[in-house]
């Protein structure tokens, strides 16, 4: 065993102490993660920047009624804090100028007739409500677009309220004009009255429900990020650790290990303690440095630690089963990328931690990087080892099938 | 009792339309002998050396090393040799020490002994005073040095080297050698393969010449250079090549063997003195002027040439 070990620690020194296998293992990840982390939104949570907009009310009002004050009081709605920070501006020119200096994000102009408009039940009088918006913004933006005209059809909703109204007033013979304007009004103003005090829209930020036990965290968006990043350069550099083997039998001192008293299998072993304790020091350095860096909430200890332990697993197995068909390094630096970079894909690595459902979920559950995804979800939003147990158990099943399968074509093949 | 005994060793690979490598080799080295396979490349040397080594399989024969079966017992064989391959297989990122303390591992060695074994062959290789220096920085004359020093670490009773001085420059391959003598001299078996005569000639105390991955002599070197007899090699170079010439010198009583390559013709010849004016006077009729001549006293080139019609270094 001692030599299996010495063959272990020749490889991990020679893999700690090439820079470019450490760039691919450590740094790669992390900078992939905060790229991504930034460009949706950055930060360790689920929290997309509160969108400066800045609103300009020169809405008149009608009798009681001012439609304007119902489109700012949706927007400045306390369930809209972390989304919307509303700017109550005096001029367009001023809203719109905020907007191209970048300083705002929106601006949203109300007109002065607005609530005239709402008021008519001929249907006759127009009016609109602008949204004057960077078009290099995406989320926030769109974000505003929606409660306003979320808040607009509800207005629209009361004019037709008016409108039907009236038509029955006219139907049932009724003609006196003072009678119809003031029935009109009042429905305006009920329908009204009902959209002011419940906004047609109503945003909640959460994430999914993790199965089996009640979401106590919320998973980060760099966090999610990295947990994708993570996986395909662990298999990455379980591929590299891997192709040491190859290296070896072209240096010519595998068969020069082969003529010393120390067995076949103890050097197939050593390589392959060698992979599984270089996968290990990736994850674990990744882990600490996506807490450290990112904040981020890998879930509790005894969860992750057997989610390490898996995901470190299938890695090693993964390597070892895609370097037993390869014949040359290059081959298994080129193709071994294609077969990870295909799985990743298929698994989802690129686009969070979350199932997104459909055909894409489906695909995902044919790949272990879908399920490594599946149980870090669960463990980033506070789930339990009881939670992740069925990814895990899969997850492992795939590091038996393929270790097992890898290592008796690497048997066959350097008996 | 010899030390290694190796009968009817036969090598094909991937049988049966695969290329014979070996075909049927046997021969012995007695302890304390240094035993050179010679031939050309491909004669089957490294292939039979590899098979000692318990790396290749046999397909037919056995050979045993110390009393083991390198086909029935190749653990207790490699407990018993010490491979020198012949490139470098070493780990270039890591320093010599650390190199020769990774390999005594791998032969088993442990703790004190192994630290203490290593600083033995570090002084026995005289890299002492660069020990800690990664194998990246060396020049290749001390990597080849630390190739060797590898395969001494446990001590071993033979040693097999595969052709340790191709490619390195002159001053490395006498300290090779050297070496190869010291260790001997201590009481170490040598089975050598190359391809350069002189090396055989001065190392070996028997020579087995190999060709065609059989072996198609085998002695000390005075009772190989018998096999051609009083014979003399004349080396003569031609202003062009005149297969007729060739032909007409074969023809000659004296002439036992002629081969012609490039202007270049080499004779086997009983007696150089009379045979001389004669080469001249047939050069001078078929209008071929001889530009250099060379006459050699029996080496086992001539014993190569001589068995198979064909120069050494073809």
């Amino acid at each position: 065993m001692s030599r299996a070990f010495a063959i272990a620690w020749k490889d991990l020194r020679h893999t700690f102490r090439n820079p470019v296998a450490l760039t691919m293992m450590l740094l790669a990840p992390l900078v992939l993660a905060s790229l991504l982390g930034a460009a949706f939104g950055g930060g360790g949570g689920f929290n997309i920047s509160a969108t400066k907009t800045g609103i300009v009310n020169q809405d008149v009002g009608f009798q009681d009624f001012n439609a304007g004050n119902v489109v700012a009081s949706a927007l400045g709605s306390p369930d809209l804090k972390d989304l919307v920070t509303l700017e109550p501006l005096s001029s367009e020119a001023e809203a719109k100028s905020l907007v191209e200096t970048g300083k705002n994000g929106v601006a949203v102009l109300i007109p002065a007739d607005l609530s005239a408009a709402m008021q008519d039940a001929t249907g006759t009088k127009k009016a609109a409500v602008t949204i004057y918006r960077n078009p290099t913004l995406i989320i926030g933006p769109g974000i505003v677009t929606g409660v306003v005209g979320s808040v607009v059809d509800a207005l629209n909703g009361s004019r037709a309220a008016a409108a039907g109204t009236v038509g029955l007033l006219l139907g049932s013979g009724v003609t006196d004009q003072a009678r119809l304007q003031q029935a009109g009004q009042a429905a305006v103003a009920a329908f009204a009255q009902e959209a002011q005090t419940t906004p047609g829209v109503a945003i909640q930020t959460r994430g999914p429900e993790v199965s089996g036990s009640t979401q106590t965290h919320k998973a980060g968006v760099a966090g999610q990020v990295l947990a994708g990043m993570m996986i395909f350069f662990m298999f990455i550099g379980a591929s590299n650790a891997g192709r040491s083997i190859m290296d070896e039998d072209r240096q010519g001192t595998l068969s020069r290990l082969f003529t010393t008293p120390t067995t076949r299998a103890t050097v197939l072993g050593g390589k392959y303690i060698s992979v599984f304790v270089t996968i290990l020091a990736q994850a674990v350095i990744l882990l600490v440095a996506g807490r450290l860096i990112f904040g981020t909430y890998w879930g509790e200890a005894l969860a992750v630690a057997v989610l390490t332990l898996a995901m470190v697993a299938v890695a090693t197995g993964l390597g070892i089963l895609v370097v037993s068909f390869m014949k040359t390094p290059q081959q298994a630096g080129a193709l071994g990328s294609g077969v990870y970079l295909v799985l990743a894909l298929a698994g989802g690595n690129f686009v969070g931690t979350t199932d997104p459902g459909g055909a894409f979920g489906t695909i995902r559950k044919f790949t272990p990087n879908g399920w490594l995804l599946n149980a870090w979800d669960i463990t980033m939003r506070g789930g339990t080892l009881r939670d992740i147990l069925t990814p895990v158990l899969i997850c492992l099943a795939w590091a038996v099938v393929t270790f097992t399968t890898g290592t008796l074509v690497m048997r066959r093949r350097y008996r | 009792m010899s030390l290694i005994d190796v009968e009817g060793l036969h090598k094909q690979f991937d049988p049966p339309r695969g290329i014979v490598a070996v075909d049927g080799v046997s021969f012995h080295i007695d302890g304390g002998e240094i035993y050179s396979l010679l031939g050309p490349n491909g004669a089957g040397k490294s292939t039979t050396i590899s098979m000692l080594s318990c790396l290749l399989r046999p397909t037919a024969g056995d050979a045993r090393v110390d009393g083991h079966s390198v086909v029935q017992d190749p653990a207790a064989v490699k407990e018993v040799i010490g491979v020198v391959p012949q490139d470098i297989a070493l780990y270039e990122d890591m320093t010599a020490r650390e190199n020769l303390i990774f390999w005594g591992k791998m032969y088993g060695l442990k703790d004190t002994e192994l630290h203490a074994r290593v600083d033995e062959v570090l002084e026995l290789i005289d890299l002492v005073d660069r020990q800690k220096q990664r194998l990246d920085k060396y020049s290749g004359g001390m990597k080849r040095r630390v190739n060797i020093g590898v395969a001494l670490l446990h001590r071993p009773k033979v040693l097999f080297l595969d052709e340790p001085t191709v490619g390195i420059d002159p001053q490395s391959r006498r300290a090779i050698l050297d070496g190869i003598k010291t260790f001997n001299r201590q009481g170490m078996s040598v089975l050598y393969t190359t391809h350069y005569m002189e090396e055989a000639q001065e190392l070996s105390h028997r020579i087995g010449i190999m060709d065609h991955g059989k072996m198609i002599a085998e002695g000390t070197h005075d009772e190989l250079v018998k096999i051609v007899g009083e014979q003399t090699k004349v080396d003569l170079k031609l202003d062009r090549d005149d297969r007729a010439l060739v032909d007409r010198w074969s023809a000659l009583e004296t002439v036992s063997k002629a081969t012609a390559e490039d202007g270049h013709v080499r004779l086997l010849v009983t007696d150089a003195r009379s045979v001389l004016p004669q080469l001249f006077e047939a050069a001078a009729e078929q209008g071929v002027r001889i530009i250099e001549i060379n006459v050699a006293e029996p080496n086992l080139e001539m014993v190569f040439l001589h068995l198979t019609g064909r120069a050494l270094r073809d």
